[in-house]
């Protein structure tokens, strides 16, 4: 989820009251806009805004609109109208098809930026770059000082070292190529373009680059100050919906700062792709039945009373009736996808809490499922044996699983992004994760005695999900005469209390001392093992006692003890 | 009537015979018992007021090892007193000593000594020694020999000669003289007056023996009272791991609300865990950073599912049949089929929704462990446990959510109130975050829920509403517990687990 930094005293002027100076009385304001304080100092609020998809309040401009709404102090729709043509045209390079291919302009003009705005404008545009524009990958956003740019303009292509400029922040002119080698923000997005031979660059009729999409702007023409009145702004990317969304979020925020936006053409010169004019600011409909809000609420809300509420949430009212309501979705709302997110902005204008709530009346029988039953029979047997029982993590690593435990690697189910050296795969046994356990109790009162009902995963071909859960359990025993015998009695005693009988198999696994080993044999199949952990296991995870284990699969006598 | 143990009739009985009074280790001696239990019985017996216990100190002298050489060789002024006798009275130095075989470093010892006791003169001039009497036992050589048969003697028992003996000895360092407390034990008027009427003792046991039992003797004997608070040795019993009991008598609770267990598998497919919840395919939480992917196979068989992946992929597309927008952009089902460890348990609950066995209306829940990319710390886990559940039902609304919610504050986490905040989740809309207040712990964030969007539920066939619940469940045991550290969810301390209290 997002998180945004405004300035106190800029969020105040934009929405025209104070705000109070106690955290719970923001955060219960910020809760309409699903936000909450997560810093606050003399002038700066950072702010937690949950919801992922909703741009528009992630600038500050954004944020004061609609709490303005629920705060009673403007309601209803705002719109935003094109005042007139900038007169900029935009040519799109067809070779951009494949590279980036679509672009969104618009001119805002006699804006009024003081320092502190421009800071707020960046910010915006950082967040919406890394969050909506999925770190530029989807869209990337530019800001020029529009009465130094000399349309018409050209969306076009670059070989790396054809074209040099003075990038942002740089005093010497670098290659497209060298920008990405020798700029901070060359070496953070420039795998976006780098696969490419051609990349975008963003030009005038006199051949001056303002930008090179999705990287970084001209450090003359690509940067606006407090003496900037007239902002031209650019949007490219990847998915042309939200490249027109991300433009129509710019654009109203330097809006309401005072400007008024005027359009630019884009000329696309792909098959079946008509010119376009941009920003589109038309507000869109969504038709809303009355019964449709009440059902998903649960009150008996009507029509004229829903119509206040959709106000405070800034949407219009096209039209109404007892049944229906044709709502007006402001431009910048590009969140709202179905019908159901206008109701929640509803409920959230209604007030959560005045909703009386009410448990609601199924019949449904509430079941345990056979897995668990069974699971805590053998929980029960096993605390009843004396066994502490331990709770150990599923993900492990090689080392745990086989070279302290004296085996030779085998296959198991490993990660493709492990973040923890110590947790690089999944266990395909739990005899380790116990083993690790006591290794960090060697000066814990001995006797020793653990068990734990895990799960542990291995591959299978034949799965859906490739893999198979597999709940075992696995029981040690640790003191100065642990020994097998020990070990075999509680086995007898928990396979004896499940009605289930088995076999001992001789066997040889070098996790135990040779002539102390046996599989357990549930019929024909080998459904675990018993033992006397081998020395040298015991000595790898630096344990100073005997110690005997079993380990044996739950899934196994449950099949075995009901045949499913 | 005084309450007398075994040892303590003995002790009195011991005096009785004494005369009134007796040291401790003559009693051990005549009685036959421990030093120690002695003492144990005297102390008793002194609060009581049955005895009084003095205490002297006294002085032990024993041989050291030259001492005990001497003892059996003789002083060496006495081998040298003993070869001049032999040698008629007088003789050379050198012949006198060689007579008296010295070991060497001794000669100027037995000289020294022989003139000192006044036994013999030395003519230096003409290297002569020679005899002046032929002295007699002295006490010093008394007293070498009675500690060599005695071994150990009492200082203050000697004649006034013999601890003149004693000083000397000392001084010549043969003898070790050690102080020792000595307790004398000595019947009062109330001790007298008990041991009169005549005490019987009676064998004690402490431990109930199967042979006592069975040939009744348990009758005979007095089964010894204990110091019932003495501490003893702990005792470590076989429990369950805390937090499992927890999540085990949740379970008991969400069963009795109503609630059937669901379950899916740790390694998931993408669909069930990202698209079929609808989370776009770029969606930023489906990054490495917030995902754990499986290395091979990459991809797992959306076969069995292919109506579902088909509705799915034109909701995420155009929306379908939802009345949505949907996300607009071309949806790869190959990503949709992306193995991955499961995120959340909501993956459970689509697996539920496709269930032949879904019952309309239904309760469901399951309690999974989920995995996720954070670096462990006292506040992630990379690993952890997650309760999540739906209900199923026509006409549910906002209003029966937060009835649930309300529900459960009170009755899983026994809150004293609660309010609901606008949340926000993916595949939910609307979504409520629930804040509770308990009474000593302040309001807190307890869980996050909401009605699943119809981008979900359509197109996995589900026409009803579906409320979608999450339960902060680690918190609410660190609360119970009162731990700050979420790793002592899986702890490796065994002391912990060992003494965590049960309720």
């Amino acid at each position: 989820m997002p998180t945004v930094e405004l300035n106190r005293e800029d969020l105040e002027s934009l929405l025209g009251m104070h705000l109070p100076e106690d955290v719970e009385e923001l955060n219960e304001i910020l809760a309409y806009v699903k936000g909450e304080v997560k810093g606050l100092d003399y002038e700066e609020i950072r702010i937690e805004l949950k919801d992922s998809n909703r741009a528009d309040i992630w600038s500050v401009e954004g944020l004061a609109r609609a709490l303005r709404g629920f705060l009673g102090l403007e309601e209803g729709l705002k719109e935003y109208r094109v005042a007139g043509s900038s007169g900029v045209e935009v040519y799109v390079n067809p070779r951009l098809k494949d590279i980036r291919p679509y672009i969104g302009c618009a001119v805002v003009k006699d804006v009024k930026l003081t320092d502190a705005a421009i800071r707020q404008i960046m910010r915006f545009q950082d967040k919406m770059d890394q969050t909506y524009g999925r770190n530029r990958r989807r869209t990337s956003i530019g800001l020029y000082e529009f009465d130094l740019v000399k349309p018409p303009l050209h969306f076009t292509v670059a070989k790396p070292k054809e074209i040099s400029f003075v990038p942002l922040e740089f005093d010497e002119e670098l290659t497209l190529e060298e920008i990405l080698e020798k700029h901070p923000k060359g070496r953070d997005y420039g795998h976006i373009v780098r696969q490419f031979p051609v990349w975008p660059i963003f030009m005038d009729s006199e051949n001056h680059v303002l930008s090179f999409p999705p990287i970084i702007n001209s450090n003359d023409l690509g940067r606006i100050t407090e003496k900037t009145r007239n902002v031209l702004i650019e949007v490219t990317g990847t998915s042309y919906e939200t490249v027109l969304d991300t433009l129509i979020n710019v654009t109203v925020a330097l809006a309401d700062r005072g400007g008024a936006i005027y359009s630019a053409e884009i000329h696309y010169p792909y098959l079946g792709m008509a010119d376009d004019v941009t920003p589109n600011l038309d507000v869109d409909t969504i038709i809303l039945d009355v019964s449709y809000v009440q059902r998903f609420i649960g009150l008996k809300l009507k029509a004229s009373e829903i119509i206040p509420l959709l106000e405070k949430a800034r949407y219009g009212i096209a039209e109404s009736s007892e049944t229906r309501i044709v709502v007006q979705v402001p431009c910048y709302r590009v969140d709202v996808l179905h019908p159901i997110d206008v109701v929640e902005d509803i409920a959230i204008a209604y007030d959560y809490n005045r909703i009386p709530d009410e448990w609601p009346q199924l019949a449904t029988v509430g079941k345990i499922s056979d897995e668990t039953i069974f699971r805590d029979y053998i929980r029960e047997i096993m605390v009843g044996l004396g066994f502490q029982e331990v709770l150990t993590y599923i993900m492990s690593n090689p080392e745990t699983l086989f070279a302290k435990m004296n085996l030779k690697p085998s296959r198991v189910v490993e990660l493709a992004n492990p973040k923890i050296t110590s947790m690089t795969c999944l266990r395909n046994w739990l005899l380790p994760s116990l083993m690790e356990l006591l290794s960090h109790n060697v000066h814990v009162d001995y006797p020793q005695r653990i068990f734990e009902v895990g799960y542990c995963v291995v591959h299978d071909e034949k799965r859906e999900n490739k893999t198979r859960d597999i709940e075992k359990l696995a029981c040690v025993n640790i003191h100065s005469n642990a020994n097998f015998t020990e070990a075999k009695a509680q086995l007898d005693a928990l396979l004896s209390n499940l009605g289930v009988k088995y076999d001992l198999e001789e066997t040889r696994h070098e996790s135990f001392i040779e002539g102390r080993a046996g599989k357990i044999m549930l019929g024909k199949k080998e459904a675990g093992i018993i033992g006397e952990i081998h020395p040298q296991v015991l000595q790898n995870w630096e344990l100073e006692n005997p110690a005997s284990a079993f380990e044996i699969s739950i899934d196994q006598l449950r099949q075995h003890k009901y045949g499913r | 009537m005084v309450e007398l143990r075994e040892n303590e009739a003995k002790t009195l009985l011991a005096l009785k015979e004494a005369g009134g009074r007796l040291n401790v280790s003559e009693i051990a001696k005549k009685g036959g018992l421990a030093h120690a239990a002695i003492m144990r019985a005297a102390l008793s017996l002194k609060s009581k007021d049955l005895i009084k216990i003095t205490e002297r100190k006294i002085r032990k002298v024993s041989l050291n090892d030259e001492g005990r050489t001497y003892a059996d060789v003789g002083l060496p002024e006495r081998r040298l007193v003993d070869a001049l006798a032999r040698m008629g009275g007088e003789a050379g130095l050198d012949e006198a000593l060689k007579a008296a075989s010295l070991e060497k470093g001794l000669s100027a010892i037995a000289l020294g000594w022989l003139s000192r006791k006044g036994w013999g003169r030395i003519e230096k001039k003409n290297r002569v020694v020679r005899l002046l009497k032929e002295p007699s036992e002295g006490a010093d050589e008394q007293l070498l020999r009675l500690l060599k048969s005695k071994g150990t003697m009492n200082v203050e028992s000697l004649a006034d000669e013999m601890k003149d003996a004693v000083k000397l000895l000392k001084g010549r360092k043969l003898i070790e003289v050690h102080e020792e407390t000595q307790r004398e034990l000595e019947l009062t008027n109330e001790g007298w007056e008990l041991v009169k009427k005549g005490i019987r003792i009676t064998t004690e046991v402490s431990q109930v023996t199967p042979e006592l039992l069975v040939t009744g003797k348990w009758r005979e004997v007095k089964l010894r009272r204990y110091n019932i608070k003495a501490a003893v040795a702990p005792i470590w019993p076989g429990k369950k791991h805390p937090y499992l009991r927890f999540l085990d008598e949740l379970k008991q609770k969400l069963i009795a609300l109503g609630f059937k267990e669901m379950a899916g598998p740790i390694v998931e497919l993408s669909f069930f865990n990202c698209d079929g919840l609808y989370m776009p395919q770029d969606h930023p939480a489906r990054e490495v950073h917030d995902m754990y992917f499986i290395k091979e196979p990459e991809y797992g068989d959306l076969d069995r599912y292919k109506e579902f992946l088909e509705n799915v992929r034109e909701t995420h597309e155009n929306g379908w049949k939802t009345g949505s927008k949907g996300w607009r952009y071309s949806f790869s089902s190959l990503e949709a089929a992306r193995l991955m460890l499961r995120s959340q348990t909501t993956a459970a609950s689509v697996r539920m929704l496709i269930s032949e066995e879904l019952e309309i209306p239904g309760k469901y829940f399951a309690i999974a462990r989920c995995f996720r990319p954070d670096v462990i710390d006292k506040t992630h886990l990379t690993e952890f446990n997650q309760v999540e559940g739906i209900i199923l039902g026509e006409d549910l609304g906002l209003k029966d959510l937060l009835g649930v919610l309300k529900r459960f504050a009170i009755e899983v986490a026994g809150a004293d109130k609660v309010k609901y905040r606008p949340d926000y989740f993916p595949f939910t809309e609307p979504s409520v975050e629930l804040v509770a207040y308990k009474k000593g712990y302040g309001w807190m964030e307890f869980g996050g829920s909401g009605i699943f969007r119809p981008e979900v539920t359509l197109p996995l066939g589900i026409k009803v509403p579906v409320l979608a619940w999450g339960l902060g469940v680690d918190r609410l045991f660190m609360m119970k517990m009162g731990i700050e550290d979420i790793r002592y969810l899986f702890s490796y301390d065994l002391d912990w687990i060992r003494r965590v209290e049960v309720v």
